[in-house]
């Protein structure tokens, strides 16, 4: 008996889930996938080299443009770096409106990846729904922060946004609108034929495979990893709130897609925490502080999972060294697993899944 | 959160007898991050493997080229008393020389919520083992810190480049790279040979 012949093709750089370029070179026998080799460096920007030549404050701006989706994910942690050289300890009002800035942004950003899921499976109706429903976020964003994507809320020492009760009434009329419409989508997902049979046990990552590759975020949450930074060590005012983890036990691309549904709803009693609780006062610090020379790390629970910052300073007004990893990073790693055996029709589907962020990953 | 075993501190001294420089620092919320410089950056392999068994994830590895810390000028009579006494070049800990070309590689390892930064220096030109065939997520980050700087990774299994295409030249971040080059402002040549041909048509 011969071998069956394999055959390599390209998938990629273009095209492959979202509009973001990245090269899969992938062995085939047949319609399935034997090997995956991941080839990066599409997108790289040098926006490593640019932290070293800008000042601190700066980078504050700069990082908020490493990513679109994640943009106030990069520039929250970075600061959080910044006030753990400097010893600073941000007012109460502006840890929460953190944690407003920050759950706003992660709906808009899960949204947007199970809308995309809809679409990779040819049900474009329920894709368009899925924007539909994100809109309301988009259009919050646009009314509090006056940008729809890059919100610049954050800033060393608080943020450099207010609510006041107009802006806090629109927001939990605009959350009134969205929750139920997010409920619906839920079921949906769990429910759809067309959903379910090109998610369920499609593109499995196993939990020890999961801890082997490191993964974090809704990728680990699917696999039974209950690993979140919002609970595991807690930043702004997360430890006064009481954040839903949800995790799921089979790591297919519906689980992962689960997971993202479910925070939707968690993200939004968040908020709804916040803005009973908010408390009075100022929302940043008065004077701009100096950072000292010192090393100090960061990380936050970003939409896509954990993200991690490292700052080094020596007291000059440029930082010394600003490296940073993004949930992406080793998620890619996790696709190896979840694309040995799968469909050739199943890889953007489950590309998707990992919800990944190339501009994040390349810098 | 106390994600670090107590025990743990014995395991790194033992993992690493040439000495380790260890320190701790709590975020207003608690959060702890530890620091553990290395004496030897060789013991970084028994450290990694002690980690592993404490079940720590490999998060990020960083490099840098840490700054030589700035001297007073020395006055003419203090320089030759200086040389006479045979004062030395300052020294991370482990004695490599903190020249500004000198590596600090720092390995952050996250156990339970907590950050442990293992750091190792190694001297310019010198080389550093792979933490690969221990820990998956230390591929990527390996690659990626052969292509910013000329430190070698012996042993590495893929040590392709990650991000950079092998026709550019490596260790980026050593480097001035003029931003024409970065964004490969060749392909405005076409508007530069206009420009030159107008300037040679008006002389």
């Amino acid at each position: 008996m011969t071998a069956r012949p394999t055959y390599t093709i390209p998938v990629g750089p273009l095209h492959v889930a979202l509009e973001e370029p990245m090269y899969f070179h992938i062995d085939v026998e047949g319609e399935t996938v034997r090997g995956v080799d991941i080839r990066a460096g599409h997108v790289h920007r040098g926006i490593e080299y640019l932290t070293a030549k800008r000042s601190i404050t700066q980078n504050v701006v700069l990082t908020e443009r490493i990513c679109a989706l994640c943009s106030n994910s990069h520039p929250e942690t970075f600061v959080m770096a910044c006030e753990e050289i400097a010893g600073l300890e941000i007012p109460p009002r502006a840890a929460y409106l953190r944690v407003i800035a920050a759950e706003i942004k992660r709906i808009a950003s899960h949204l947007f990846n199970v809308g995309i899921l809809a679409h990779l499976t040819g049900y474009d109706t329920l894709f368009m729904h899925a924007m539909q429903v994100r809109e309301i976020m988009q259009d919050v964003k646009e009314t509090l922060f006056g940008n729809r994507m890059d919100i610049a809320a954050m800033c060393i020492g608080g943020v450099r946004y207010d609510l006041d009760e107009e802006m806090k009434a629109f927001l939990s009329a605009s959350l009134d609108r969205l929750a139920p419409e997010a409920d619906a989508l839920v079921e949906t997902y769990r429910r759809n034929g067309t959903i379910l049979r090109r998610s369920k046990g499609v593109g499995v990552l196993a939990k020890d495979q999961a801890v082997a590759c490191a993964v974090v975020g809704p990728v680990a949450r699917a696999c039974g990893l209950g690993y979140d930074v919002r609970t595991a060590a807690p930043y702004a005012a997360y430890d006064r709130l009481n954040v839903a983890v949800p995790t799921h036990a089979d790591g297919d691309v519906w689980s992962r897609a689960m997971i993202r549904l479910t925070e939707i709803g968690a993200s939004v009693a968040l908020i709804r925490q916040c803005l009973r609780d908010l408390p009075d006062g100022p929302v940043r610090l008065a004077d701009r502080p100096d950072i000292p020379a010192g090393r100090a790390m960061g990380k936050c629970e970003a939409p896509r999972g954990e993200l991690v910052y490292f700052l080094k300073t020596n007291g000059a007004d440029e930082p010394e060294r600003v490296k940073w990893r993004v949930p992406s990073f080793p998620n890619w790693d996790a696709l190896r697993f979840m694309l040995k055996d799968a469909k050739i029709a199943d890889i953007a589907i489950i590309v998707n899944s990992i919800d990944p962020c190339v501009s994040c990953t390349e810098r | 959160m106390t994600g670090l075993p107590e025990t743990l501190q014995f395991q790194l001294t033992a993992a690493a007898p040439s000495g380790i420089d260890y320190s701790s620092s709590t975020s207003l919320h608690g959060v702890v991050t530890f620091w553990c410089g290395l004496a030897d950056s060789e013991e970084i392999l028994a450290v990694g493997k002690a980690l592993l068994a404490a079940g720590a994830r490999l998060a990020m590895v960083s490099a840098l080229q840490p700054s030589a810390p700035e001297q007073d000028e020395p006055e003419d009579n203090d320089t030759a008393e200086a040389e006479r006494s045979g004062k030395e070049a300052p020294k991370t800990f482990g004695g490599t020389p903190l020249d500004s070309k000198s590596y600090e590689i720092d390995y952050h390892f996250v156990l339970g919520g907590d950050f442990l930064t293992v750091i190792a220096y190694v001297p310019h030109g010198g080389s550093i083992p792979s933490l690969t065939p221990l820990f998956r997520s230390a591929d990527w980050p390996e690659r990626d810190m052969m292509e910013e700087f000329a430190i070698v990774v012996r042993d590495h299994p893929d040590p392709r480049r990650l991000f950079l295409d092998p026709a550019i030249d490596g260790a980026v971040l050593e480097r001035l790279i003029p931003y024409s080059t970065l964004v490969n402002a060749a392909s405005t040549k076409a508007l530069w040979d206009k420009v030159l041909a107008a300037k040679r048509g008006a002389s």
